[in-house]
């Protein structure tokens, strides 16, 4: 007769798995699932802030949304401020991930001053900003005055100022450029970690094999980090295309909606506007396009990764 | 004169002397063996001739040109690692063609001569049928042929070899080592092999040196450096089980487990040293018979015996014999330094 030791429940595999588990499910579950399904019933109702009753109505959230003109361009507004911030930023993350990875005095001090744009809370960075473009105090016109750029004169302007978040163009510049200042550290963190995990053998050999900072660079160096590269586009696109908080706190969307983003309109047609169904309806549009983004980039990441 | 001589050749790093102070000529077409324990230098040495680590002090010169301050691509040197490095994501063809790629202008190739270069290196190490797999999907082996070929691609004047064959099963190192040989034979090029495996190091040397401490202990063929060690160091570290070491009280002596065989088999004894040894435990090895046990008056010190299975002698356990080693192959070492020196007079020799 065999010993039978005594069985605890967290001798077994199943039992502790789920242990593990459950707090990520729960997190999902409450912070992601809920508000989600909540959205989606809402998108499909006449809810508002005054009558809370949900009464079925089918698509006509949606086609009332799509027929809106305002709604377009806020569309398109959306998804051109992405594209276009993240060429920026894929472009700045890799100069920088390249020279953060280089052996320089003060490397750990610039890195540090570097990280500080991603660690600072959103919005009291974007007060920073705000001061910073703002219409008359702007210290950066205060700077092109002085150099004579601006006032009477001046190459860039006669008047005193740019108005950065006033004129339609300049306003636009200053958002995608905010967006930019603000994601870069996070995809320049990414694609460190995936330069510094190349092997050094294999840099070594490309030295050896006589291969020089550009060839190494082009043809090693960033192939090898391409799959962590579609990482960090992935994070920086989907982090900015529900943002909203930038252009809430700069520019409330304006001048006119040359700067509403889908997030910002969504919230200011359902909570500012009290029309909380149309307002999960604008919302849903974005998960679709979000939902082919993130299997598209993963599965590039995946094929990249296993050849 | 020799292709690459390197003089008070130093690398420190910080606290730690790597290498300190080598000296060293390595004549053309020669396959040169630098082996020595983990931590004793071989690696940075090497990595000092490819150019890929600065010496602290010292100078390195090919072919007549001193390439002290040279980076790697200007010193015509090629290297293999230990991993291989192969390029994951190129196939075979384009890793073997990146080196020629890379020094396109300098040898003035047209992608004609590259792709002819590539096919023929390839043949030669029959693995042109691989040209389009990616290094994911070859074998060990091939890997290994891959990451020659790319180093032979260029004709370099030295080919630098860091452990190689380390990452290769059993079976497969020793088919491995002999086609290395041969391919290093027939192709003529100058190899630097690192090893820590002194079985390597002793089927591929023309020469091997021996390094401990940053320091070369010993230079010469294999055999010269089994059979005549300089120092302790090289007595002990060469040979597997490696050379038993008694002290006398004047200095050290040493004698191989296989030259420490029973008196009755001795053919001249009247030449050999004699001992009252003591058998602790024999382990049965095939061919040979490992015995281990003491020596009189060394009860603190194990020495081993390596008998030949196919020799006719009862070894039985917790027994006493006399046991015998040839004067001739009895080495002594100087007790401070460890350096050789030569046999005392018979008469100064307390018999034990």
């Amino acid at each position: 007769m065999s010993l039978r030791l005594p069985a605890f429940p967290f001798d077994n595999r199943r039992v502790v798995g789920a242990l593990f588990l459950a707090p990520a499910l729960l997190y999902i579950l409450l912070i992601v699932g809920f508000p989600f399904l909540l959205a989606i019933a809402f998108g499909f109702s006449d809810v508002t802030v005054g009558n809370t009753d949900l009464n079925f109505v089918g698509f006509r959230n949606f086609e009332a949304v799509w027929d809106n003109a305002i709604f377009r361009q806020v569309f398109e507004t959306t998804i051109r401020f992405t594209l276009i911030s993240q060429v920026f930023i894929l472009l700045f993350a890799n100069i920088l991930a390249i020279i953060f990875t280089q052996d320089f005095t003060g490397k750990w001090f610039a890195r540090f001053i570097f990280i500080l744009p991603w660690a600072t809370p959103v919005s009291l960075a974007m007060i920073g900003w705000l001061w910073m473009l703002d219409t008359k105090y702007s210290p950066i016109d205060y700077l092109l005055l002085q150099t004579g750029f601006l006032g009477p004169g001046g190459i860039l302007s006669k008047d005193r100022n740019l108005f950065w978040l006033a004129s339609p163009d300049l306003a636009q510049i200053s958002v995608i450029f905010v967006q930019v200042w603000r994601m870069t550290p996070l995809a320049t963190v990414i694609l460190m970690a995936g330069l510094s995990s190349i092997p050094t053998d294999i840099l070594d050999q490309a030295e050896v094999d006589g291969s020089r900072f550009m060839r190494t660079l082009l043809l090693i160096k960033l192939p090898l980090i391409l799959p962590i590269m579609v990482i960090a586009l992935l994070f920086s696109m989907i982090t900015m295309f529900g943002d909203m908080t930038v252009v809430y706190v700069l520019t409330r969307g304006g001048p006119v909606d040359y700067t509403r983003v889908l997030g910002l309109y969504s919230f200011q047609v359902g909570i500012e506007g009290g029309n909380l169904a149309q307002g999960a309806a604008i919302s849903l549009f974005a998960f679709p396009l979000l939902l082919a983004m993130a299997i598209f980039m993963l599965r590039t990441a995946s094929r990249a990764e296993v050849r | 004169m020799s292709l690459v001589q390197i003089s008070g050749l130093k690398k420190h790093f910080d606290t730690v002397r790597a290498v300190d102070g080598v000296d060293l000529d390595i004549s053309e077409g020669e396959f040169l063996v630098i082996l020595g324990p983990s931590g004793c230098g071989k690696t940075t040495l090497m990595r000092m001739i490819a150019g890929l680590e600065k010496p602290t002090e010292g100078a390195i010169a090919i072919g007549g040109a001193d390439v002290t301050a040279l980076p790697p691509r200007k010193r015509g040197v090629s290297m293999v690692f230990q991993s291989y490095a192969l390029y994951p994501h190129m196939n075979v063809f384009n890793n073997i063609a990146f080196p020629l790629r890379a020094q396109r202008r300098e040898k003035k190739l047209d992608k004609r001569m590259i792709r002819q270069k590539v096919e023929s290196t390839a043949r030669l190490l029959e693995i042109d049928m691989l040209l389009d797999r990616r290094p994911r999907q070859l074998s060990g082996g091939q890997r290994q042929r891959v990451a020659i070929a790319r180093a032979m691609v260029t004709q370099p004047a030295v080919l630098l070899l860091d452990e190689p064959l380390s990452n290769l099963d059993a079976k497969l190192r020793a088919n491995a080592r002999d086609e290395l040989k041969d391919f290093q034979r027939s192709s003529n090029i100058t190899a630097v092999f690192v090893t820590h495996d002194q079985i390597e190091a002793m089927g591929l040397g023309d020469r091997i040196v021996v390094m401990s401490e940053g320091k070369i202990q010993q230079i010469g063929s294999p055999q010269h450096i089994y059979d005549d060690p300089a120092n302790e160091f090289v007595a002990t570290f060469l040979g597997s089980p490696s050379m038993n070491i008694l002290s006398v009280d004047g200095c050290r002596f040493g004698f191989r487990p296989e030259h420490f065989l029973p008196k009755t088999l001795s053919d001249k004894p009247e030449n050999s040293r004699l001992f009252h040894y003591y058998v602790k435990r024999v382990e049965y090895l095939g061919s040979d018979r490992l015995v281990y046990g003491y020596v009189q008056d060394h009860e603190d010190e194990l020495t081993l015996a390596k008998v030949p299975s196919n020799v006719r002698a009862s070894l039985d356990v917790e027994s006493d014999y006399e046991f015998a080693v040839r004067d001739s192959d009895i080495k002594y070492f100087d007790k401070q330094t460890g350096l050789r020196i030569p046999a005392p007079k018979r008469s100064e020799v307390t018999y034990s």
